[in-house]
């Protein structure tokens, strides 16, 4: 990521603004705070850091308003912090950005950014709030990312959040805190966002960047201070003096490399047969085309960018969304779930994505809740808790969760622990196919780790076991092979032994080429009768992006979606001497000729690839490269999206 | 663990039951202040009334208490009533008793199950179904009728109210019975945990393979029959069969699911709330009544105490919440 605007300067130590200490807060039984302590100085980004639960918000909301401290020393402006209520906060020039954002979605964005000044008396002059509402925004130099007349609930979550940002300004606010303000915004808008953050700060006011993404608090913050169990646990270190280890060891109090446990011990794990395999599912609009397979106790990836299309194919499996197309099979007999309980009938299991929305029912115990997927599948007229009680005792176990705790409301638990108890209630069915999107969202560090031990623990049993996750990190700890899904395309199928962070992401970004390639493609072998591939080529090492065959056309070693060194194909000489024209392999006499793309800016697209039969009139060189250039001149893919 | 606890024993029973134990004081102190206003108010006679001017009220309720924990409401369950009402009326001239009533529960079960599938299968609005679903049945009701009463009901209907087991009145045993199995299958079966799980998240209830779709229907089935059920004991009292009867009972329903702790967004309520909510209701009118106090200041009083029970309980829960 380059966030050139985001440079960190040298700390002007300003005025202290807030301070804070031996803060605490108790939300009926649970301690949210205990002793948190926070200084912010005008001029500075000061970074809120820790794990989801540590009290990042508690401390925010209370900066801002929304809710009161039990206890603690606080002052704002050099006297006694006396905030009471949000009004108190914006009259005292304290704003919070949130990650749900508090505007009028009817209302226009000129209404929205002067909302508190609705309220008052008098006469309100359209024209002048618009040249007020031009001055704000061309301050945070987005002048014309906003249409003023625009309804709020049309905008991006991008433009709402600067409507938000507009607002704190239109009061003037000197001290903003942003909580989490990144989580919905693509790469390109966090650099506008850091862009105006740092214009905010340059103008001498204080920001909090409430947030758990450690790359961006590199990027934007001056100081931070990182709470753990509601404790401020370091405070006003220098983001330039730190580590992210250092952050995650003051974050969770151990070390980051024990949290994926022992990669090698997953790969050794011998794989046992087919069990289940989805081919050219299609829902549309979202998904396109997705086919892979997972053997009995291996842990599959299904990995990619949000929105590429991961969740809605499982959603259509799992009968949650109709199917337009598409083969399900399990044990090798083709099954047409069309509602969850079909597809759970079948043995699958889905973790869906938004634990919220999709899993949790809030108004049931723990032990109900854990018992759900039970109740769905039980025959009976009672409710059969009987039977699966010796199951539920030993999950218990493993979850580490107390039994006398089973009463109680899973809303009152961490993230990490509903999550847990959510995977229980699939395990208490014992499916055969067990499928977790997203299953680390929103779960702290120290609970990942357990989350990823039941993972394989369930595999070891021999459940077949596909975890979806944007973070490829994750899936390269966790998962033995991995299918790239891109624009609702499954594009790839790799072991994770060959890939890497950087391989997953380029294969993930989504490639606005790839039917145009594709047809490309298929006309060359088609006219040639040959052999023509699209790889990505990394020294030695080819990816395959997309193929194409003629009939009777050679076998090149490298199918769509696979991965190999040059030696391991069938052109292992072109591969090497990557030439401007055709080279014949020396034992298969094979001729292929490698055409680099490249777009207008030079980035490296990948490589076409046109192999004829040994002894096959070439067609001239120059006449398939500018074929290929016809093709990728015509616009710029996207890069890696990270 | 021990699987014999009972659900309601859990974190949901600790709400709901903390809820109930409030409910439960306020019939209390209704009660204790009632008899200090009326001399008559605690004798056994009166407690009898009450229980008596429970039943109709309270057997609606538990039908209105299964659709409103499913998220949905019945506005319906007054015209059905009267509806149901004349059908018995009709039925009684040509079939038996135990026939004639069963063909009025049939009814209300039939309309309560075209509510039920225009709302889960077709996704309309639980309030404008039933709020046209009474329209239509409260019309049906006069033109069944001919817009007169049907008075030539047989004696022997009484029975049902009359007749005295184990020294109570038949009528109030069924409506302890109605609540004790309303109560156990609400808390013990797969059914009754399957309503509460869709009021609470119908998403979260299908992507666990609940039925959905079966348990979202079957308490408007239940809510008119059940309507049907109860305006057979006031027929069997009054021995006549009005098509205005029934009419804003939907209302009283209601009032008695939410004081008795119910949420209108589903997921929340229980039925012994429930039962509690109906006899706060008829206790005040009852005392109201034998303080003399004019029916017209009834809708009054019976309004702020609906109020200011829900303002109380809103309050208490701010208070925890903060």
């Amino acid at each position: 990521m380059t966030m050139a605007t985001a440079s960190i300067e040298q700390t002007a130590s300003g005025t202290i603004m807030l301070s804070a200490s031996g803060v605490s807060k108790r939300f009926g039984s649970t301690r949210a705070l205990v002793d948190a302590a926070l200084e912010v100085r005008s001029g500075e980004v000061h970074g809120l850091l820790g794990a989801n639960g540590a009290g990042k918000s508690t401390l925010s909301r209370i900066v801002s308003g929304h809710i009161a401290r039990d206890a603690g020393e606080m002052s704002y402006a050099g006297s006694p912090f006396a905030i009471r209520s949000t009004r108190d906060a914006l009259r005292a020039g304290i704003a919070l950005v949130a990650q749900e954002t508090s505007l009028a979605p009817e209302m226009s964005v000129l209404e929205n950014i002067f909302l508190p000044e609705l309220g008052r008396a008098g006469r309100l002059s359209y024209g002048a709030l618009r040249k007020r509402a031009h001055a704000i925004l061309s301050r945070l130099g987005r002048d014309h990312a906003l249409p003023l007349d625009a309804e709020v609930r049309r905008l991006s979550a991008a433009q709402k959040q600067l409507v938000e940002i507009a607002k704190a300004l239109a009061l003037d606010a000197s001290l903003v805190i942003f909580d989490e303000p990144t989580a919905s915004l693509s790469p390109s808008e966090v650099d506008r966002l850091f862009d105006i953050m740092a214009r905010l700060r340059d103008d001498g006011r204080g920001l909090i960047f409430v947030s758990h993404r450690l790359e961006e608090v590199f990027a934007i913050t001056d100081r931070v201070t990182i709470l753990r169990e509601g404790t401020t646990v370091a405070r006003n270190l220098e983001t330039a003096q730190l580590s992210q280890s250092d952050i995650i060891r003051h974050m969770v109090g151990r070390e980051l490399d024990a949290i994926y446990g022992n990669r090698e011990a997953v790969r050794a794990t011998p794989s046992g047969e087919i069990v289940f395999e989805v081919e050219n599912l299609a829902a549309r609009p979202e998904v396109r085309n997705v086919s892979f397979s997972v053997r009995r106790g291996e842990v599959l990836g299904l990995g990619g960018l949000v929105g590429a299309g991961r969740s809605e194919a499982v959603e259509a499996i799992f009968g949650l969304r109709p199917r337009d197309a598409g083969t399900i099979r399990i044990d090798g007999k083709a099954v047409d779930p069309r509602t969850p309980a079909d597809a759970i009938a079948l043995g699958i299991g889905l973790v869906a994505e938004d634990r919220r929305a999709q899993n949790i029912v809030p108004d049931l115990t723990v032990r109900e809740n854990l018992l759900l997927a039970h109740i769905g599948r039980h025959k009976g007229f009672g409710l059969g808790y009987g039977q699966r009680s010796r199951k539920v005792t030993d999950l218990l176990g493993k979850l580490g969760l107390p039994a006398d705790r089973l009463d109680s409301n899973l809303l009152n638990f961490s993230g990490g622990m509903q999550q847990k108890v959510i995977i229980a209630r699939w395990l208490l069915v014992e499916p055969t196919i067990l499928i977790l999107d997203e299953p680390t969202k929103g779960v702290d560090i120290g609970t990942r780790s357990s989350i990823y031990a039941i993972l394989r623990d369930i595999a070891a049993e021999g459940v077949a076991v596909i975890v979806i996750s944007s973070d490829f990190e994750e899936l390269l700890g966790v998962c033995e092979r991995v299918v790239v899904v891109s624009d609702g395309l499954s594009i790839a199928n790799l072991p994770t032994s060959v890939l890497n962070e950087e391989k997953l992401t380029l294969l993930a970004a989504p490639r606005t080429s790839t039917e145009r390639n594709v047809s490309l493609l298929r006309s060359l072998s088609a006219e040639f009768g040959a052999t023509a591939f699209w790889a990505l080529v990394d020294g030695d090492e080819l990816i395959c992006l997309g193929a194409a065959s003629a009939d009777g056309a050679p076998e090149i070693g490298l199918a769509a979606g696979e991965a190999a060194t040059g030696a391991e194909t069938a052109i292992a000489r072109a591969v090497t001497e990557k030439s401007e024209g055709f080279v014949t392999e020396p034992e298969t006499g094979l001729q292929t000729l490698l055409v680099p793309m490249r777009n207008k800016r030079g980035h490296d697209l990948g490589w076409i690839g046109l192999t004829l039969a040994a002894g096959k009139a070439v067609p001239d060189p120059r006449d398939i490269v500018e074929r290929v250039i016809a093709r990728t001149d015509a616009e710029e893919t996207t890069g890696p999206n990270r | 663990m021990t699987t014999s606890t009972s659900p309601l024993a859990g974190g949901l029973g600790r709400i709901a039951k903390s809820l109930e134990v409030r409910m439960l004081g306020l019939a209390l102190v209704l009660a204790v202040a009632l008899s200090l206003l009326s001399p008559y108010f605690l004798t056994q006679n009166n407690i009898f009334n009450i229980l008596d001017q429970s039943v109709v009220i309270g057997i609606v309720a538990v039908g209105m208490t299964f659709v409103i924990l499913t998220g949905g409401i019945d506005l319906s369950v007054g015209s059905v009533a009267g509806l149901t009402g004349i059908v018995l009326g009709l039925a009684l001239q040509q079939m038996p008793i135990p026939l004639a009533i069963g063909a009025a529960v049939l009814a209300g079960g039939g309309i309560g199950l075209v509510s039920g599938v225009l709302v889960a299968v077709f996704g309309l609005a639980p309030f404008v179904v039933t709020l046209g679903m009474m329209a239509i049945a409260r019309s049906l009701a006069y033109i069944f009728s001919g817009q007169t009463a049907i008075s030539a009901i047989p004696y022997d209907l009484s029975n049902i109210v009359y007749t005295v087991v184990l020294g109570i009145p038949a009528n109030v045993l069924f409506l302890l019975a109605l609540y004790a199995l309303a109560w156990a299958y609400l808390t013990y079966t797969k059914g009754g945990r399957t309503i509460y799980a869709v009021g609470s998240n119908k998403e979260a209830a299908r992507a666990a393979g609940l039925n959905v779709l079966l348990y979202s229907i079957l308490p408007y089935v239940i809510s008119g029959a059940l309507a049907a059920v109860a305006i057979t004991f006031s027929i069997a009292q009054i021995l006549s069969a009005d098509p205005l009867a029934g009419n804003q009972m939907e209302l009283d329903a209601i009032a008695a699911v939410v004081i008795g702790g119910a949420s209108l967004y589903g997921g929340r309520g229980s039925i012994i709330g429930t039962l509690i909510g109906v006899l706060i209701m008829v206790m005040i009118r009852n005392g109201l009544n034998l303080m003399g106090v004019s029916p017209f200041w009834q809708g009054t009083a019976i309004g702020s105490i609906i109020i200011l029970a829900l303002l109380a309980e809103r309050l208490v829960n701010w208070r925890s919440a903060r």
